[in-house]
């Protein structure tokens, strides 16, 4: 498994969104739907990383009490809305996870 | 009393230094979590320390590792990559007019080290009343300091990675700091239509290979907010 290639691909990519419009193009030429779509990449991209996070721990879907990591995640979601604090979510969540964790044995 | 003489770059530089200051104590636990991470997936530490020197962007090294823990080819796992930076491109289109001004090389190095912190920061700065000035320093005061931040911490995720019991769930705290990203984006109603649809079809498409449920997840989430803002617009 070439992780090299890997590492120099995603160093490519990253560079060329990064410089997309600031470096090659102009932002007034792109269609307005374009540009309206990118403003919804940063919750939906997001939001598809966490939900798994939390509700799929071993793959398969688990949303009951025995999966401490969704209520963990649910609890470090509200507190870290109702804070608008950006350490948050890491300063409650990783706590509530070992709280639940040694809670159930 | 208005300065008749703009900042020197100087002063621009230290100022985006300490302005980015308070926001790297979020990055610490981040970047540690990364660098643990490329370790963990089968990295060497070499390979761990380049994939995060060279592409700089914590989301994407996060999902680049998961990927080569699962084995997946290298160019799903570029995809992958690719599609959780496709954010890059909206701020480099919400930053280009600011920036338009400098030679290409400026504009290439402003690009390469653009981040989710960085951008917000930026817009501020060439927002406020004046001309830009000696401005580009100042974003390359914040993001210098950001990178060599990063870097550090990454370094000492990647060496202390082995040593940190797997039953302190580490991993955990990287879901966590994603959720500490999404809370501030979700801003509108469009902006929760996009992220709960997304969550939704990213656990419904669970079953798709090599992780494809996240692009297919991320378009069916900006699909989402997109059709709530023109019935909104209407």
């Amino acid at each position: 498994m070439s992780h090299w290639e890997i590492i120099l691909g995603v160093a490519a990519v990253t560079f060329l969104l990064r410089a997309s419009f600031i470096v090659f193009a102009d932002p007034q030429r792109f269609p307005h739907a374009f540009r309206q779509a990118l403003l919804f990449v940063p919750p939906a991209v997001l939001a598809a990383i966490v939900a798994p996070g939390l509700a799929l721990p071993g793959g398969a879907l688990d949303l009951t009490l025995a999966n401490p990591r969704w209520v963990a995640g649910v609890v470090a979601l509200v507190v870290a809305a109702a804070s608008r604090h950006p350490l948050a979510a890491v300063a409650v969540g990783m706590p509530s996870l070992w709280l639940l964790q040694w809670a159930m044995g | 009393m208005p300065r008749v003489t703009p900042p020197s770059a100087r002063e621009e530089f230290l100022a985006g230094a300490f302005e980015i200051a308070p926001l790297l104590l979020g990055l610490v636990p981040f970047g540690f979590v990364a660098g643990i991470a490329s370790v963990s997936a089968g990295m060497t530490p070499l390979e761990g320390f380049a994939l995060s020197v060279l592409s700089f962007s914590g989301i994407a090294q996060l999902i680049v590792c998961q990927l080569v823990a699962a084995q997946s080819p290298v160019l799903v796992a570029i995809l992958a990559g690719s599609v959780v930076s496709l954010r890059f491109v909206m701020y480099s289109a919400t930053v280009s007019p600011h920036l338009a001004h400098l030679d290409r090389r400026w504009r290439a190095l402003l690009a390469s080290l653009m981040t989710d912190q960085s951008f917000s920061l930026t817009t501020r700065r060439f927002s406020a009343p004046g001309g830009p000035a000696n401005r580009h320093w100042h974003t390359l005061g914040m993001s210098l300091t950001m990178y060599v931040a990063w870097q550090l911490t990454v370094a000492i995720g990647i060496v202390a990675g082995a040593s940190i019991p797997k039953a302190w769930s580490l991993d955990f705290a990287v879901v966590l700091t994603f959720i500490a990203l999404l809370v501030p984006v979700v801003r509108t109603r469009a902006d929760l239509a996009a992220a709960v649809v997304a969550a939704a079809v990213a656990l419904a498409a669970a079953g798709l290979p090599y992780r494809l449920a996240l692009v297919v997840a991320s378009l069916a989430g900006i699909a989402a907010g997109m059709a709530i803002e023109r019935t909104r617009r209407r």
